[in-house]
């Protein structure tokens, strides 16, 4: 086995030092009726050769479209070359949490800067160094929303937060006795002002809030804040699509106390969902209940300027039932990834990619909207994703799209009642015009179901 | 190999008018400004204006401040430092894996779908149980979700029940996962020879620590389960696991397995043959994932058929038909969503994919004889050790130990301790074992060489610690002082926390 240091001679000479004769003898600690005894049955071991044909076999299973339009909290982003080859360095991607900080400076250096640039495009103080995703990200914040907030005991969570990070929520909240989630419904694709004034109350610890959420739309999370601090509530901004960052004001900026999402818009590949990254930041007077990791600057003996792990009393390894979470392994090679992107991007660069991707969407909106089987279904303004009404039948416009080696936009049937026949349309800087073209070309071909019922008369 | 001795922070670095990435044209009309007045984007304020050559240096330099696995002896206890496979990472990055989107209709994602599935059943392979869930994105995250299910078993039975039991060798995880999940953490008390104990323990001090026996008495049905890691995190095996998951039944209690130290089980036991109800994996420990850095990981649950409806949704389910004359079983895959029971999504999506990716090429490169195989030598190293340490190093259990040995700092000379032998180990070139963890051995030094370790390397580490011993009995204060060699002294973690600079401004 090409992972294992057998050697016959070397292996002999363990055994001898160790004083036994075969390496199953020092499993006397397990009591016999309690081990294996047969052999585990899965195949056989195999060579790297074969191993890459078996994986390549699976992988060529999956449809390869040449065109994507479909986001929905996973979003289709060109990656430079250099953040592969950067994350490919054995010194990043091998090594572990970085307990020993005399050889974990890179880790750490690298973690005080991701930390830097999350509060940069968040507008807020102080950011740990990543959670999971943007599901759990949103869990993290609404308990230390709850911890922070003392008696109130009641989160408003907008109907625009995206349907898994809901679930997560509800997942995570049931547990805890007396936490209730409170649905705010939405009015034209935006949090409904009157449904959220009608809701806020002395209990309520925080509101969260897409921005921009999962149909897409702008929300004013100015007014959304106020109305949150109006009532003694804190306000949380939930953003599903970082890159919005280069477009949309800051949230700090915009009177929210703590900023969550996922940020795998910043150097990944879709990857199925996972492993995505999961951030947070919040407001300097919260920073000691802020969940996971965080790094710190100090100096050395000699006065150098090293950084460190730090405001450990908060974590698991300290405080155990007492912490402010349990998480101990977060994403750090996508947070490493994210910090890659974001210092090649830059200020210019972040500002012009998000802007071609609202050119994009602006663009695909448009020719949509030409199709007369297509109209907009929210006036909100919107970044790189937006809901069209659908005349059509969906099951033959996504055979037809998968034909054609598209993947169109998601169908929202399933994710509410007034949502029945709409889309989720997602551009981004890699849809091409003549992608673009190709798609509307191929719906146009596809029969409407107003078309169809006239015939059958 | 650099020379510099630091390297700034890359904000130190911008200058306005340089650019490290190009936009390619647009080929699409001008985005109108669509947004109100009060939502356009203002500046940033640290964002740098670097070339891409100024990134890939500045990431460059700061890995030579790092030490990673190829680097060398890794013996970080309870964390499975083994070798990261090469074809794990290529195979992950396989554009059929990595371009595909994980809500595209299920037709199209058959090949991830079967990965998904195929690992599952792997795992129940490995553990036992008959049940799998890959969607927790960590070890933690894995815990958590063990410990949702036996909550909503008990609700399904009447009620969540109050108390979590845990030992007080328990990782920090097990008590904020059980805090997490809504309950209150006992702790149960360890023996002399480190298992959990089932009568009560007096100790040094002379208070007494209950056992399982009388706080099993004492609480009866308030406990919903016991969480316990085995190997435990000394490294040894909890012999009396079957008694005490019978003694949780008996009250309807059940018992949670944390599986960070698989590693020392993989093809010699099995968790579902000895009475574990639930217990998570670590992709990234026992199965060579990368670990990042800190992530990302992978925290597969396994369960028994009584907690399967509660896993968390979408379950991947395998639809066979018979195909043609000779009825050739065809698989084919979808996602279960209709799950009245479940917990709900603890992630969005399915989870690290990526993650499960990697495991199962580690899988398929091992196979069943190679894992076991693996689990061997990691228990023949970490035994090694242990054997050329005794009698330098005091080991407080002398129990006999699987992958991981526990020694501790009580017989060094000169006030030299644990803190110094991982400083002094950091100047010789190794990474140090994990440190003050168990708390149950004072000043412990808790070493996992994992399978990956030749005996040439080993032999390295245990000359280093044998001179760091000599070291502490001749010259402690340059013991003191290290580490002096790697560009960088001890750290001031007292002024970090004080004061703390969690940014650049």
């Amino acid at each position: 086995m090409r992972y294992l240091p057998s050697a016959p001679s070397e292996d002999r000479a363990l055994l001898d030092a160790i004083g036994v004769g075969r390496a199953e003898d020092l499993l006397q600690g397990i009591p016999a009726p309690l081990r294996l005894d047969r052999e585990l049955d899965l195949p056989g071991q195999q060579s790297e050769q074969e191993v890459l044909q078996q994986m390549a076999a699976l992988a060529a299973m999956n449809t390869q479209f040449h065109s994507r339009f479909l986001g929905a909290g996973a979003y289709d982003h060109f990656v430079p070359a250099a953040v592969d080859q950067m994350i490919s360095r054995q010194e990043w991607f091998t090594a572990y949490t970085p307990y020993q900080p005399e050889i974990s400076q890179g880790t750490l250096q690298h973690i005080f800067e991701y930390q830097t640039l999350t509060c940069d495009l968040t507008g807020l103080e102080v950011a740990n160094a990543s959670l999971y995703d943007g599901a759990s990200a949103c869990v993290e914040t609404a308990l230390m929303a709850v911890r922070l907030q003392k008696k109130r005991k009641t989160i408003l969570i907008s109907a625009g937060l995206h349907p898994h990070y809901q679930e997560a929520l509800c997942t995570n909240i049931t547990p805890h006795e007396g936490l209730q989630l409170v649905l705010v419904q939405l009015k034209d694709g935006v949090t409904d002002m009157d449904d959220l004034a009608a809701k806020l109350n002395g209990d309520v610890a925080a509101v969260m809030v897409g921005y921009p959420n999962f149909l897409g739309c702008v929300e004013d999370l100015k007014a959304i804040s106020d109305a949150a601090h109006a009532a003694g509530a804190l306000a949380v901004s939930v953003t599903q699509e970082a890159l919005a960052f280069g477009w949309l004001e800051a949230p700090g900026k915009l009177g929210a106390d703590m900023a969550t999402g996922e940020a795998m818009s910043f150097g990944n590949k879709l990857n199925f969902g996972g492993p995505y990254l999961g951030f947070l930041a919040v407001k300097d007077s919260q920073k000691r209940e802020i969940p996971g990791r965080v790094v710190g600057q100090t100096r050395d003996l000699d006065g150098q300027v090293g950084y460190v792990l730090t405001l450990t009393a908060r974590e698991q390894h300290i405080r155990r039932d007492k912490a402010t979470s349990n998480i101990c392994s977060n994403q750090g090679l996508v947070a490493l990834r994210a910090n890659i992107f974001l210092q090649l991007a830059g200020p210019e660069g972040l500002k012009g990619l998000a802007l071609q991707n609202v050119a994009k969407a602006q663009y695909l909106q448009a020719r949509l909207l030409e199709l007369p089987d297509f109209s907009a279904k929210f006036s909100a303004p919107f970044f790189n994703e937006f809901v069209t009404c659908y005349k059509g039948d969906m099951k033959t416009l996504q055979a037809e799209c998968a034909k054609a080696g598209i993947l169109p936009g998601l169908d929202l049937t399933p994710y509410a009642a007034d949502l029945k026949n709409c889309i989720l349309w997602c551009a981004t800087e890699l849809n091409s015009r003549a992608q673009i073209e190709q798609l509307v070309e191929v719906l146009a071909r596809v029969p409407s179901l107003v078309g169809l019922a006239g015939v059958a008369k | 190999m650099t020379t510099r001795t630091r390297e700034p922070l890359i904000f130190e670095r911008s200058v306005a008018g340089k650019v490290g990435m190009d936009l390619p044209r647009l080929d699409v009309p001008a985005a109108r400004d669509t947004r109100p007045a009060h939502l356009k984007r203002g500046e940033f304020k640290a964002l740098p204006s670097v070339t891409e050559v100024d990134v890939i240096r500045h990431f460059t330099r700061l890995s030579h401040w790092n030490y990673g696995v190829d680097d060398g002896f890794y013996p970080l206890g309870s964390c499975t430092m083994k070798h990261n496979p090469r074809i794990n990472e290529k195979v992950a990055a396989l554009p059929g894996f990595a371009d595909t989107h994980p809500l595209a209709p299920a037709a199209h994602v058959q090949g991830n779908l079967a990965v998904l599935y195929t690992l599952q059943e792997w795992l129940k392979e490995i553990t036992g149980l008959p049940a799998v869930t890959l969607q927790p994105c960590a070890g933690a995250a894995g815990e958590l979700t063990g410990v949702m299910l036996i909550r909503s078993y008990h609700v399904s039975k009447g009620a969540k029940r109050r108390v979590i039991l845990l030992p007080d060798s328990a990782h920090g995880t097990n008590p904020a996962t059980a805090a997490m999940a809504g309950y209150e953490v006992v702790v149960v008390a360890s023996q002399a020879d480190g298992t959990v104990s089932f009568e009560d323990v007096t100790g040094a001090d002379g208070k007494v620590q209950k056992g399982l026996d009388t706080l099993l008495a004492e609480l009866g049905q308030e406990v919903a389960g016991l969480m316990l890691t085995n190997p435990n995190t000394l490294g040894i095996f909890e012999y009396r696991i079957q008694d005490i998951s019978e003694a949780l039944h008996k009250v309807g209690a059940l018992l949670y397995m944390d599986g960070a130290n698989m590693n020392a089980l993989v093809g010699v036991a099995r968790p579902g043959d000895f009475g574990v109800d639930v217990m998570h994996l670590n992709l990234h420990k026992t199965f060579s994932t990368p670990h990042g850095g800190g992530g990302p990981g992978s925290g597969p649950v396994a369960c028994t058929m009584e907690l399967e409806p509660f896993l968390p949704r979408p379950v991947v389910v395998r639809d066979t038909a018979k195909v043609g004359e000779g009825g050739v079983a065809q698989h084919s895959y979808r996602l279960d969503w209709d799950r009245p029971l479940s917990i709900g999504k603890v992630h969005a999506f399915f989870g690290n994919f990526g993650i499960v990716v990697r495991a199962m090429t580690y899988c398929f490169s091992h196979g069943g004889d190679g894992l076991k195989a693996a689990t061997l030598r990691a228990i023949v190293n970490a035994n090694y050790i242990r054997k050329e340490l005794a009698g330098v190093y005091h080991m407080e259990y002398q129990t006999p130990t699987l992958h991981e040995v526990v020694l501790d700092d009580s017989e060094l000379a000169n006030d030299v301790h644990t803190l110094d032998v991982a400083k002094g180990l950091i100047d010789r070139g190794f990474h140090p074992p994990t440190i003050y963890f168990p708390a149950i051995v004072h000043g412990a030094l808790m070493i996992e060489p994992t399978e990956s370790e030749s005996k040439e390397e080993m032999d390295e580490f245990i000359a280093a610690m044998k001179d760091i011993a000599l070291q502490a009995a001749e010259n402690p204060e340059s013991l003191h002082q290290a580490p002096v060699l790697v560009g960088m002294r001890r750290l001031d973690e007292t002024m970090a926390a004080r004061k703390p600079v969690l940014r650049w401004t």
